[in-house]
């Protein structure tokens, strides 16, 4: 005679196996994936601890002839000062392997956002690539905003120019400023997800 | 479906994955060793030469004549390690651009891109070149242009080279063509000929093969026809043109397997990040025997925007046919329906009560024949009356559904997902897993005793409901038939499955002495019945294979897994419907929980096909492999074709048309067929309706057709013919009258 938590279990398994695929990979709507990350300063930063204010991540490498356009035109340093001001917190995480392009030491992080005149709020150092993993960071710069409830509403690359040439700055479609003017006016985000174009991260 | 050959990349590191192709970069051009002989040639620019790259712009002659085109090369020699990229880059890079200075009316088309190769960065994958890569651009003279005054052309090219550092690079090139009425006169040298021939054979083919691609939430399958791609297949891999389709780095299982008769090559792909809205172009590169072929594949624009459909509505009108091969196909399913209800009358429990009242009537032998008659007459009537409340009942029910947008046709996955259900439930029950509807036994045993007609009637209509427990099955497969035909075949159907069961006893009633030849009841009833459960497994099987030509392996899945689970949960409901208190109740409850898992699974099968792209299952290779390759139909090529007088062969088909299948196979695809088509140039479009179409369905119904297959031959500047619904090699061969 069959018992009925043998048809429970048929059913369980059954639905845990059409499940399983979705995990991975982070998605617009859904909850942001968690991460804790250490900055330059040696500071803990844990995305579960910064619920109620928005974040955006920047992933980064100095070396890399898209981020050297970005923060060479000083529109990076513009779109961190403006994002700051109105409330985000924004991290730029730097995912080299020791050794590989764009690795850089606290200090000499901090020596670039001086001299750049650069306004994250923090830069997480990732050698292992953890936090890039988790997010799949692939060009640098790749971006991505995550609400105050956590959840991610943009990622993608920084504008609709994927070059190397200064020039573009001007003129292209800011697609992280154009996400935090949809917020700020209480829309969805429009385009909530774009190519994103650079260097690949060096893990 | 047969699978031919099956191989699965699903190791977890794109490395590995992607070593095969790395390893056939031809060592011969790795590194930036400019063959100084080319250079040499007086249709090359000066050399740029930076930290990566040796760069050159080479035309393929050193002069053009007005009004005439040739082609110029962007040659890139790459540092070895280093590489540059397609004009989809993957996960990172960005491909080379030229920017043309020309003079007036001259004008450069756009980069034709070499095949690229999967490039692994770490976790991530990029699409480009190693060694040289060769961008050939077409430079065209305008006929105006006064011959001897030369074209000066300069172009200003960037590029990003990476090794894993990427270092954005320029160059500027400036060449000077002559222009002379006979170009061959020009000079071009033999290395820079053969460059440019080396660089061709680099193309992808020309022309597009159209495939399709389903989109899942958590796969993407693309099919591409096996008639479209060279003979033998070693690897093969699938570059999107644009970003977000699928996940670069991702592997890329695939399979070789026959669907609909011809071989079909399915490829897994991971989804991007925005796969639902990103077109669904790009290019597949096949290695076969150490050679490399790139094909154009399309999958499709997004439904709704079809190019034919203006054109089909620009058609003029189709001469009307008579509907011969529906009328046909209804007066078999008739005569299957009538011989299903004679059948009826053998279920074990319709037989005893037949065999029984037969010899009743046998006894009252001196009663007059009229009389008897109308006894039976009215026994018939009852029968025919439960029947056609119960196809009225169907028919509401139909209407209503469509009402709210169920589709009864074996064009929609979830409806073919639920008569797999029933077939196999009704199998089940056929085979004596359980019973259905023995509630229904209780009923009518009073009306028995009455006598006079009215008696008779309401015994036939009893008799009908009665024999539920048994009959289910069969009135089963026949509703489900009905359900897929217009009302007035829907009503048919129903109603000769009623006279069919109530024929014997009219029969009987109307000649009682037939009662003796009639067989003993006996345990032989029980074995037919059984017997008669394969017949629904095939259909079950049947309806399953279609399934898994429209919506794939992932819906095939589910719907497997739902009839596994609702099998399993009326197994439970059988073994327990007996049992003491509380197991009857829990079988019953396993038997609803399995129907609503089987059926959210059922609605899973649709999903999964919810936004699948159509554009035929058929290709349009410039050289197909196949003998009688088909195009996919539109009414744009029909009518095109018939404007330029050449003759047109319309195969309207389906996969779930076994019909269609067989004439392929006994006809279509014999090679008498394909010369003759051949010799002809006729053009063959082949229409596509297992999934609703249309621009199909508006080509049928101008034949005054509602089903496939259909066959038409248009002859150059003559009336289309109707071929037979049932085609041999003779006919087709008469009929486009190569007999």
């Amino acid at each position: 005679m069959l018992r009925l938590p043998g048809i429970a279990t048929l059913i369980a398994l059954t639905t845990l196996l059409l499940a399983l695929p979705a995990a991975a990979a982070p998605e617009v709507g859904k909850p942001a994936p968690a991460f804790t990350g250490t900055d330059t300063t040696g500071k803990t930063w844990d995305l579960a601890r910064l619920a109620g204010q928005p974040v955006i991540l920047e992933w980064t490498n100095h070396d890399c002839p898209y981020v050297r356009k970005h923060y060479g035109s000083g529109n990076m340093q513009a779109l961190q000062k403006a994002a700051t001001a109105a409330g985000y917190v924004w991290l730029s995480v730097i995912s080299s392997a020791p050794g590989k392009q764009g690795n850089v030491s606290p200090a000499e992080a901090d020596a670039l956002t001086k001299s750049r005149d650069a306004a994250p709020t923090a830069v997480l150092l990732d050698p292992r690539g953890t936090i890039g993993r988790a997010y799949g960071a692939r060009t640098t710069p790749h971006m991505f905003i995550i609400d105050e409830q956590g959840i991610l509403v943009y990622m993608g690359g920084i504008d609709d120019r994927p070059s190397t040439d200064l020039a573009d700055v001007e003129g292209a479609r800011n697609y992280v400023r154009l996400a935090m003017a949809d917020r700020a006016a209480g829309r969805p985000v429009g385009m909530p997800v774009t190519r994103p174009y650079g260097c690949s991260v060096k893990y | 479906m047969r699978v031919l050959a099956m191989r699965a990349w699903r190791l977890t590191m794109p490395g590995l994955l992607l070593a095969g192709w790395l390893a056939a970069v031809p060592a011969s051009i790795a590194g930036p060793s400019i063959d100084a002989a080319v250079f040499d040639d007086p249709a090359a620019s000066g050399p740029v030469i930076t930290e990566n790259v040796h760069a050159r712009l080479l035309a393929e002659r050193s002069s053009v004549a007005p009004g005439g085109a040739l082609d110029l090369a962007l040659v890139l020699d790459i540092r070895p390690h280093w590489h540059t990229y397609w004009r989809n880059p993957g996960d990172s890079g960005e491909p080379p651009r030229i920017r043309w200075h020309l003079p007036d009316g001259v004008t450069a088309g756009p980069i034709r891109w070499p095949l690229p190769e999967p490039i692994p960065v770490g976790p991530l994958v990029n699409y480009g070149y190693s060694g040289r890569a060769v961008h050939l651009v077409a430079l065209s003279v305008p006929a105006g242009w006064p011959a001897g005054e030369p074209v000066r052309v300069a172009a200003e090219a960037t590029w990003l080279v990476c090794d894993e550092a990427c270092i954005p690079e320029r160059g500027h090139f400036e060449l000077t063509l002559a222009t002379a009425i006979d170009p061959s006169a020009g000079p071009s040298h033999v290395h820079t000929v053969r460059l440019f021939e080396s660089a061709r054979e680099r193309l992808p083919r020309a022309g597009v093969v159209a495939a399709t691609l389903d989109r899942g939430e958590d796969a993407l399958t693309l099919r591409v026809p096996a008639a479209a791609l060279p003979g033998r297949i070693d690897e093969v891999y699938f570059f999107p043109y644009e970003w977000g389709l699928v996940s670069h780095a991702a592997g890329q299982g695939w399979t070789l397997s026959d669907v609909d008769g011809a071989d079909v090559l399915s490829l897994d792909l991971v989804p991007g990040e925005v796969a639902a809205s990103a077109p669904a172009t790009g290019l597949l590169k096949i290695r076969g025997g150490g050679a490399d072929i790139g094909l154009r594949i399309d999958a499709g624009t997004k439904p709704g925007a079809r190019p034919g459909d203006d054109a089909a509505k620009a058609l003029p009108a189709l001469p009307q046919t008579s509907g011969a091969g529906v009328v046909r196909g209804l007066a078999l399913a008739l005569g299957f329906a009538l011989l299903g209800g004679l059948l009826l009358n053998l279920m074990p429990c319709v037989f005893p009560v037949l065999a029984i009242k037969a010899l009743g009537l046998a006894g009252q032998g001196g009663a007059r024949f009229r009389a008897r008659a109308l006894h039976g007459l009215a026994y018939a009537s009852g029968v025919l009356v439960f029947f056609l409340g119960l196809g009225l009942l169907l028919l509401v029910l139909r209407a209503a559904g469509t009402a709210v947008g169920w589709g009864f046709q074996l064009q929609s996955p979830l409806f073919v997902t639920l008569m797999a259900y029933l077939f196999l439930v009704l199998g089940m029950s056929l085979a004596g897993a359980f019973t259905l509807g023995t509630s229904l036994m209780g009923i009518g045993g009073g009306t028995d005793q009455q006598t006079g007609h009215k008696g008779a009637f309401a015994t036939g209509a009893l008799a009908a409901l009665v024999a539920a427990p048994c009959t289910a099955p069969f009135m089963g497969a026949a509703l489900g038939y009905a359900m897929t035909v217009p009302w007035p075949g829907a009503l048919a159907v129903v109603l000769a499955l009623g006279l069919g069961m109530a024929l014997p006893f009219l029969l009987l009633a109307s000649w009682p002495r037939l009662a003796r030849a009639l067989p003993r009841p006996g345990p032989w009833m029980e074995t037919l019945k059984q017997a008669l459960a394969f017949p629904m497994f095939a259909t079950a099987a049947w309806l399953l294979w279609v399934l898994a030509v429209q919506s794939g392996p992932s819906g095939l899945a589910r719907a497997l897994t739902g009839a596994l689970v609702l099998a399993f949960a009326l197994w439970v409901q059988e073994r327990t419907r007996t049992a003491r208190a509380p197991w009857p109740r829990v079988g019953a409850g396993a038997a609803v929980l399995g129907l609503a898992a089987a059926l959210w699974l059922g609605v899973g099968a649709m999903q999964a096909t919810g936004d699948r792209t159509d554009a035929g299952t058929v290709s349009r290779p410039a050289a197909a492999r196949s003998a009688l390759a088909a195009e996919p139909y539109s009414a744009a090529k029909l009518a095109a074709a018939r404007a330029d007088g050449r003759p047109v062969f319309v195969n309207m088909t389906a996969a779930w048309c076994i019909t269609c299948l067989v004439n392929e196979r006994v006809a279509l695809r014999r090679a008498a067929v394909a010369r003759a088509f051949a010799e002809q140039d006729v053009l063959y479009l082949k229409g596509d309706w297992t999934n609703r179409d249309a621009a199909i369905t508006d080509y049928l119904a101008g034949f005054g057709r509602n089903g496939v297959p259909i066959y038409v031959f248009y002859p150059p500047g003559g009336e289309p013919r109707v071929l037979p619904q049932v085609l041999t090699e003779t006919v087709v061969l008469d009929r486009i009258g190569a007999g």
